[in-house]
């Protein structure tokens, strides 16, 4: 048989008739979509009075909706009562409808059929649909024990089993009866019917619910309109509510498979420890961060020059912090020296100008763990922008309520973080708020601060559940933040998550070229790292250096207070961008060099004057300090030995400028400037230390050396985390925060944690 | 767009559900029809279907009537189809059996299954492919019309067609000669 061209069978493929059902769900589907949009914009935000039962259909098509999230508070008020902790395995057949009442079955537990009753056939109609939809809504709720001869005899048919699905569900508590039950029911259940007037859809797959002692009442009354939903609307991958009421929810069935996929996706990587454990349980170990190689030392004579990017990320010393409060040693690769020192504040003189938004201070001081070698501090600190001058703030906050956020330290901390920044704002600055998980919703259009009230109510009624479709969240996010885009303003989007993006883009480097695009738009990213066992490191980094933004990792409220309270002019107002670091050596009196920290930010040396090239970008009142290690020439601390064919003129023709051991040159760009600026300032050997300056060289020194012990330590020589103590304890300076002494009690902590 | 349909549209920008809801029964078919060509699979066609009914609710205030409203359409449930498999890629090992696809009851299964396969090779090729040629050749549009809806020139389309073309023969040459 030769087959057609393609053409011809692309032309020929004829699609088979819509399915009525579908259609008039679908339907009704989007015309509870259509009137929530249109209906009220600030009634969206504000829950369902629980009471309300009336809008009990509306808001089970929502959770098929992409705007699920929002909607889905009013049945959590229903039934969060503390009942969240029972077994309860449900069935819910969508064709519960077509089954003469005799025979539906309800076995575990009878509360649930007498209370479903009532509600499924009084509330699911919605009150959009027909009555013909409202017969099609009610589901089935049976237990596991359900045979097929309850399957009405209409239906098209029973879409095959997929018993292989079941080790990817997540399942707390599997009780036992439940797996089988799902490879019971349905295969034989398949009696091909006879084709009706109108063919059913294939919405029998049957949902098992397994819920965790939820009392049976509540639970029926969620979990069949909820059942029913999915096979009914489809799986929008809308289960968010079941997910962070019941638990646990399993789904069979021929269909399930996208929404189920949704859903699930995330517990695929460890289906089967996730099987047995608590609901607390975290995953250990998967938190994810781009391994690098510590700089080397480097011969001036070889490679003079060394560039790099300014970073002001905190993300790692917050991680390294966690690690060490949790009594453990941080992987190496979560370590990144530099941020760690810019991690704390250092008082470097500001410059008062915002048009040359800072100046550099270079001090040249001995290395406490290389005799013979010296240190030579690059300190920068930003303008800090009057309250007055501060621009108009348009904000997004883009929100992970994926089902990985349901933990004591992510989704809430987040919540709270939120609420804080909100007071660091001015009255007629807008916040708007997307959540993403298994689809992406706005759950806050552009809302002033004026109207805190409805904001924080917004924010307080996210609740975690589903897996997680990040892209779609931030291009979601992304074109917020463009229709309220403020041109003189800040137009900043705030991603909060735990870096899991499952679904969507996944490509890093697509996303990345996401956030860049926008970038060039005027729209900003920022992104708070929260919790830890699945914690994309790697990702935020991407995300925040490509969208002129901050990464930050939130452990604690006092680190969202430190991050989004008292730096929050740093994290939302850019005084400078692209701030790149360029230091030339003289081989006249430097031997060798090296760059503590900064192995991601590293850039060629032709890139520096590349205005094309992207670096980091300084916030208002931002300090950056970089740190280099160099031995003078001369000095018998030299690793690498003089080569022996050296030319010895390109050392005497710098000798004219032999009271220098460099030269820096700093490149930077305003915030809507596109070309470049230079700031150069030679570096003294005789710079040495102003008094004023001795506790930021002090402290940032025992931070550099700190971290380079946590990294292995392969330069540091003699260095114990003893004398980073003792020299971290002289240089506490204010310390008005606590941050400093807070780092004293870390390297205790990581002092006792390499003892065991 | 004929102008019944423009008013249509204009009033359920303006908020009202009737016109909202005759729309959608105006246009059911047309978006199950790309989502069926598109998926080649009846049951996953109407989940595309009514996830891209939903984003015409929340998304129909951003038309702007400078497209016909079939290529905004077009646009629009392509973009809903992609996400979906995206979300579907994420799971590939959970493949529907073949069987499901011989189930639709209605005795053109054959069709189907090449129809499925047509489209993964399509797939496979790269990028846009499988949008372009549905497009050109299931939907019957221009090279521009095409490019309108995908976001990329004329051109580009042409080169698509000819690229798929191309393709396809080197694998019909493979099979044929491998018999």
């Amino acid at each position: 048989m030769k087959a057609q061209s393609f053409e011809y069978q692309l032309q020929h493929a004829i699609a088979p008739m819509p399915d009525p059902v579908a259609h008039l769900l679908a339907k009704t589907a989007a015309v509870a979509e259509f009137e929530r949009v249109h209906g009220a914009a600030g009634r969206a935000i504000s829950p369902p009075a629980a009471s309300d039962a009336g809008s009990w259909p509306r808001r089970l098509f929502l959770r098929g909706s992409r705007r699920h999230v929002a909607s889905k508070r009013g049945s959590r008020n229903l039934l969060l009562g503390g009942f969240a902790s029972a077994c309860v395995v449900v069935i819910a057949v969508s064709t519960y409808w077509l089954v003469p009442p005799g025979q539906r079955q309800v076995l575990v537990p009878p509360p649930v059929t007498s209370r479903l009753e009532p509600e499924a056939g009084g509330d699911l109609a919605p009150p959009v649909a027909k009555a013909s939809d409202a017969d099609l809504l009610p589901p089935r709720v049976v237990t596991e024990a359900k045979p097929e001869p309850q399957q009405p005899p209409i239906v098209s048919r029973v879409g095959p089993d997929h018993p292989q699905k079941t080790p990817r569900s997540r399942v707390a508590h599997p009780k036992g009866p439940s797996l089988p039950a799902q490879t019971g029911a349905s295969p034989a259940a398949a009696p091909e019917p006879s084709e009706v007037g109108i063919t059913t859809t294939e919405n029998e797959a049957e949902i098992v619910v397994a819920a965790d002692k939820t009392p049976a009442t509540a639970n029926a009354g969620t979990s069949a309109p909820i059942a029913a939903l999915p096979a009914v609307t489809n799986r929008a991958a809308t289960n968010h509510g079941v997910g962070s009421e019941l638990n646990e929810i399993i789904v069979t069935g021929a269909r399930r498979k996208s929404w189920l996929s949704g859903l699930f996706s995330r517990n695929e990587a460890a289906p089967t420890q996730q099987m047995s454990l608590p609901p607390g349980y975290t995953a250990e170990g998967r938190d994810k961060f781009e391994h690098f190689e510590v700089n080397p030392v480097r011969r001036v004579a070889d490679e003079p020059v060394s560039t790099f990017s300014a970073d002001v990320d905190t993300a790692s010393y917050s991680f390294v912090r966690r690690e060490l409060n949790g009594g453990r040693l941080p992987q190496v690769d979560s370590v990144r020296v530099e941020e760690m020192i810019n991690y704390f504040d250092y008082t470097w003189p500001a410059s008062d100008s915002r048009d040359q938004p800072f100046k550099p201070t270079v001090t040249v001081s001995d290395s406490p763990w290389g005799e013979g070698k010296k240190l030579i501090h690059i300190g920068i600190k930003g303008y800090e922008l009057p309250v007055r001058q501060q621009p108009d703030v348009n904000l997004v906050l883009l929100l992970d309520v994926s089902g990985s956020m349901d933990e004591p330290d992510k989704l809430p901390l987040a919540q709270k973080s939120m609420a804080l920044l909100l007071d660091t704002l001015k009255p007629t600055d807008t916040v708007a708020i997307v959540v993403y998980a298994g689809a992406a919703g706005e759950v806050l259009p552009p809302t002033a601060i004026k109207d805190k009230e409805t904001i924080l109510q917004a924010l307080n009624s996210l609740q975690p559940g589903g897996s997680t479709a990040g892209a779609e969240g931030i291009k979601l996010a992304y074109a917020l933040a463009e229709r309220n885009f403020r041109k003189d303003g800040v137009n900043r989007i705030l991603l909060a998550t735990d870096g899991d993006f499952n679904v969507g883009i996944t490509n890093q480097n697509e996303l990345k070229g996401f956030v860049e695009r926008e970038r060039e738009k005027g729209v900003f990213l920022s992104f708070l790292g929260f919790g830890e066992g699945n914690y994309h490191d790697e990702m935020g980094q991407v995300l925040a250096q490509n969208g002129n933004g901050v990464a930050a990792y939130i452990d604690t409220l006092n680190e969202a207070k430190k991050v989004l309270v008292q730096e929050s002019t740093a994290s939302l107002f850019t005084i400078a961008k692209d701030v790149k670091f360029q230091v030339e050596f003289n081989p006249a009196t430097v031997a060798e060099y090296r760059l503590i920290g900064y192995e991601t930010r590293a850039l060629k040396r032709e890139d520096f004057n590349n205005d094309k090239v992207d670096a980091g970008d300084v916030g208002s009142g931002h300090a950056v300090t970089a740190i280099y290690e160099i031995t003078p020439v001369g000095s018998k601390a030299k690793l690498i030995d003089e080569r022996r064919y050296a030319g010895s003129e390109e050392t005497h023709s710098q000798q004219s400028k032999g009271t220098e051991y460099g030269f820096l040159k700093i490149r930077y760009k305003l915030p809507n400037g596109f070309r470049s600026r230079l700031i150069e300032q030679p570096i003294r050997i005789d710079a040495g230390v102003p008094e004023a300056l001795r506790s930021n060289v002090e402290f940032s020194t025992a931070v550099a050396g700190f971290g380079q012990l946590l990294r292995g330590g392969k330069y540091t020589g003699p260095l114990k985390f003893d004398d980073v103590i003792r020299q971290a304890r002289g240089a506490l300076g204010e310390d008005p925060f606590g941050y400093r002494a807070e780092f004293l009690s870390l390297v205790h902590k990581a002092k006792d944690a390499r003892g065991m | 767009m004929d102008d019944p349909i423009s008013g249509l549209i204009r009033r359920a920008q303006g908020g009202d559900v009737g016109s909202f809801s005759e729309l959608l029964d105006l246009h059911y078919g047309t978006i199950y029809r790309i989502a069926w060509k598109w998926c080649g699979h009846r049951s996953n066609a109407e989940d595309i279907t009514q996830q891209s009914c939903i984003k015409l609710a929340s998304s129909l205030a951003q038309y702007q009537f400078r497209a016909a409203f079939t290529s905004w359409l077009y646009q629009l449930v392509i973009s809903c189809a992609r996400d979906w498999q995206r979300a579907q890629q994420r799971h590939e090992h959970e493949a529907l059996p073949a069987d499901e696809l011989t189930s639709d009851g209605s005795g053109r299964s054959e069709d189907y299954i090449y129809l499925v396969q047509l489209l993964d090779q399509l797939d496979e090729i790269g990028e846009g492919m499988k949008e372009t040629a549905l497009l050109v050749h299931a939907e019957g549009l221009s090279h521009a019309e095409a490019g309108q809806i995908l976001g990329v020139s004329e051109s580009t389309i042409s080169w698509r067609i000819h690229a798929i073309r191309k393709h396809m023969n080197k694998a019909e040459a493979l099979m044929s000669g491998g018999v």
